[in-house]
């Protein structure tokens, strides 16, 4: 080390006056732990937003039609479905792929009617990425072979007042506008505990759909990735890869109101961690700047033997670095025991909201869990470290100001 | 050709606190030589510090010049002026300002490290230390030293780089007789052995006794310049 006195006059000073180090450093760690716990809660909550989403049959990204995000009209399909699975299929990162066919149709039994959006899926991927049709009350999901049946949800059939193994008379508008009607029997009811999810169920094959509408194809695919962490740059590698006319979207353009939602919490919880970062670096630029006051003779002294600028603000800002250290060590110490079991309990927010936790077609799970893991590490000690650093700078500011001539003069001192 | 170590010409500097302005030096004229033993004396408001301040660089006049080591001082910036203290001046204070949390030895090496010296740091401090018989007290911090072996220390400070000139602005205030004659006496010998040049800001008698020349101030302005003979000063040598 070139400066090696230089440290260690900055290291000892910080024992000069203990108990000021001690607050500062509990200040620093406090703030440090609060915005830990923050990011661990919004982080936690970021996550089981997108996995509520992609469990709900959303998926992470999806392979749609060119126009589709402006006409959301479930008629569409997909150029050449069968290549964009395979191109999905075979790219590094993508987990799970299933290819569904939509439309508007009309559900009757009796004098009882309910309209619904009728998903045609491949029933052997959709058990991959949907955890809403693994909760069955009744009867089976659909296979493959499968012909005129169908799964709908518990809600429905409440409101059409059936029973498995009735046949649901169907009307939907068909290519070319034409009203095509058919009869399903009823092969399964789910229930997934929401009414408002039961109550848009209704599920046929892919091929049930082909054949009722006389679209061919599928209209999407969903698409789940290994790793949601890379959601936006694996959509945009899949987007190269597919070359086609039809384009690779994220979650949030499929279900913008929820990425907007994320986007809006996570500006809130910037802005908080903001604050409490802001009050950190006030009170230890308080204390700092109390004590660069109380060693005003010897920053003079300093600067009169010849000690340079420079030399100053890096003795200055070595005290913050180490103060900073001990602050992230403070930070991790105080948060851990509030983040763990916020990780591993999480909390329960279906009292609080009460009922479904639904919105947009998506379930969502109401135990919140805190996301807990190595990244807290580095994050505790960057806080710790920019919060001292920048509350460092004026005290070092003033000490740089000092007149040199107050060494020479008790009286000025 | 100057060969002054110091030039003071004309020197005027006020201080204005926004309601008052208070003259401290008046068109002060001073030369120092090579080898000076300098006790600059005179009654408290009579410039001594105020002039202390602007031969060590640390402030620069209102009007006149100030030649260092044949350096304009009113045409340098604050950085070379710091440059010009750290490498050619020593600075030995009343109240020692030793740096506390650092040992003797460390205080001493300090200087060395701020000057950017590279290798041999510590045989330099340690070396200088036992000239001033500081050795034993190397490892111990200034709150675990007597004000006499403290300002001993800060002599050692002042003079590890070896400069040219050091100013000492009331060096023997806290201490008593004995220390002070001791002091007075290691610094006469730093002088005799190294060919420093020493100014004193000083009320001290027993300083002016050692001087080998008296410059006295009285409001802002030299009153008198005596320079003593070789025997005169106390302690000089014959």
């Amino acid at each position: 080390m070139r400066n090696p006195l230089l440290a260690k006059f900055a290291l000892r000073t910080l024992g000069r006056n203990p108990r000021r180090t001690l607050m500062s450093i509990i200040g620093v760690g406090v703030g440090c732990s609060i915005v830990l716990y923050m990011t661990a809660f919004t982080r936690g909550g970021n996550e089981m937003r997108i996995r509520g989403i992609s469990e709900s049959g959303f998926g992470h990204a999806r392979i749609a039609p060119a126009t589709w995000d402006k006409t959301r009209d479930s008629d569409l399909r997909l150029e050449d479905w069968e290549r964009d699975l395979d191109i999905a299929n075979g790219m590094a990162g993508v987990k799970f792929t299933a290819p569904h066919s939509r439309t508007t149709a009309l559900l009757a039994f009796g004098t009882r009617v309910a309209g619904v959006e009728m998903l045609g899926v491949d029933p052997s991927s959709e058990k991959n990425i949907s955890r809403l049709i693994r909760v069955l009350s009744e009867g089976r999901y659909l296979e493959r072979e499968d012909e005129g049946a169908v799964v709908i949800g518990t809600a429905i059939a409440e409101r059409l007042e059936v029973e498995l193994d009735d046949d649901l008379f169907i009307t939907i508008a068909g290519a070319g506008g034409e009203m095509k009607y058919a009869m399903l029997r009823i092969i399964g009811i789910i229930s997934t505990g929401s009414r408002t999810i039961d109550s848009t169920i209704c599920h046929v094959t892919l091929a049930e759909m082909e054949r009722l509408t006389e679209y061919p194809g599928a209209g999407e695919i969903t698409i789940v990735f290994n790793d949601p962490s890379y959601i936006d740059a694996l959509t945009i590698r899949l987007g190269e890869l597919l070359e086609g006319p039809d384009p690779a979207i994220s979650w949030k353009v499929v279900v913008p109101s929820q990425g907007g939602d994320m986007g809006s919490d996570t500006v809130f919880m910037n802005i908080l961690v903001g604050v409490v970062i802001v009050v950190a670096v006030l009170g230890v630029a308080s204390a700092q700047l109390t004590a660069i006051l109380e060693r005003k003779r010897e920053f003079a002294v300093l600067i009169a033997l010849g000690m340079k600028g420079g030399q100053i603000v890096r003795l200055i800002l070595i005290e913050a670095v180490a103060m900073g250290v001990l602050g992230g060590a403070a930070g991790l110490v105080i948060g851990l025991p509030f983040i763990y079991p916020a990780a591993t309990k999480g909390y329960n927010f279906a009292d609080m909201m009460g009922g479904d936790f639904v919105a947009e077609g998506v379930l969502f799970d109401p135990i919140v869990y805190a996301d807990m893991g190595m990244w807290l590490i580095p994050l505790a000690f960057a806080v710790a470290l920019f919060s001292t650093l920048v509350a460092g700078l004026y005290p070092a500011w003033y000490a740089l100001r000092t007149n040199p001539t107050s060494a020479l003069s008790l009286r000025e001192a | 050709m100057n060969t002054n170590l110091v030039d003071v010409r004309g020197v005027t500097k006020d201080f204005d606190n926004g309601k008052i302005t208070v003259n401290a030096l008046r068109g002060l004229d001073l030369a120092i030589h090579e080898g000076d033993f300098l006790a600059i004396v005179g009654p408290s408001g009579s410039g001594k510090t105020t002039l202390l301040n602007l031969i060590g660089a640390l402030d620069i006049p209102t009007s006149g010049d100030v030649h260092l080591f044949g350096h304009d001082l009113t045409a340098m910036s604050r950085k070379r002026r710091a440059g010009l203290r750290l490498t050619s001046l020593g600075f030995v204070f009343q109240a020692y300002n030793l740096i506390p949390v650092l040992t003797a030895l460390e205080n001493v090496k300090f200087v060395l490290e701020l000057q950017g010296v590279d290798g041999g740091r510590h045989e330099r401090a340690m070396s200088t230390l036992e000239d001033l018989s500081l050795g034993e007290l190397a490892n111990r911090r200034p709150n675990e030293m007597s004000g006499g072996q403290q300002q001993r220390v800060a002599v050692a400070r002042a003079i590890v780089s070896r400069p040219r000139l050091v100013l000492a602005d009331e060096p023997t205030a806290n201490l008593d007789s004995e220390n002070s004659e001791a002091l007075l006496i290691m610094m006469r010998e730093l002088r005799d052995e190294h060919g420093m040049t020493f100014v004193f800001s000083t009320h001290d008698p027993l300083v002016m006794a050692h001087a080998t020349r008296v410059v006295t101030l009285l409001d802002g302005r030299v009153v008198s310049d005596e320079v003593k003979n070789a025997g005169e000063a106390a302690g000089g040598a014959n």
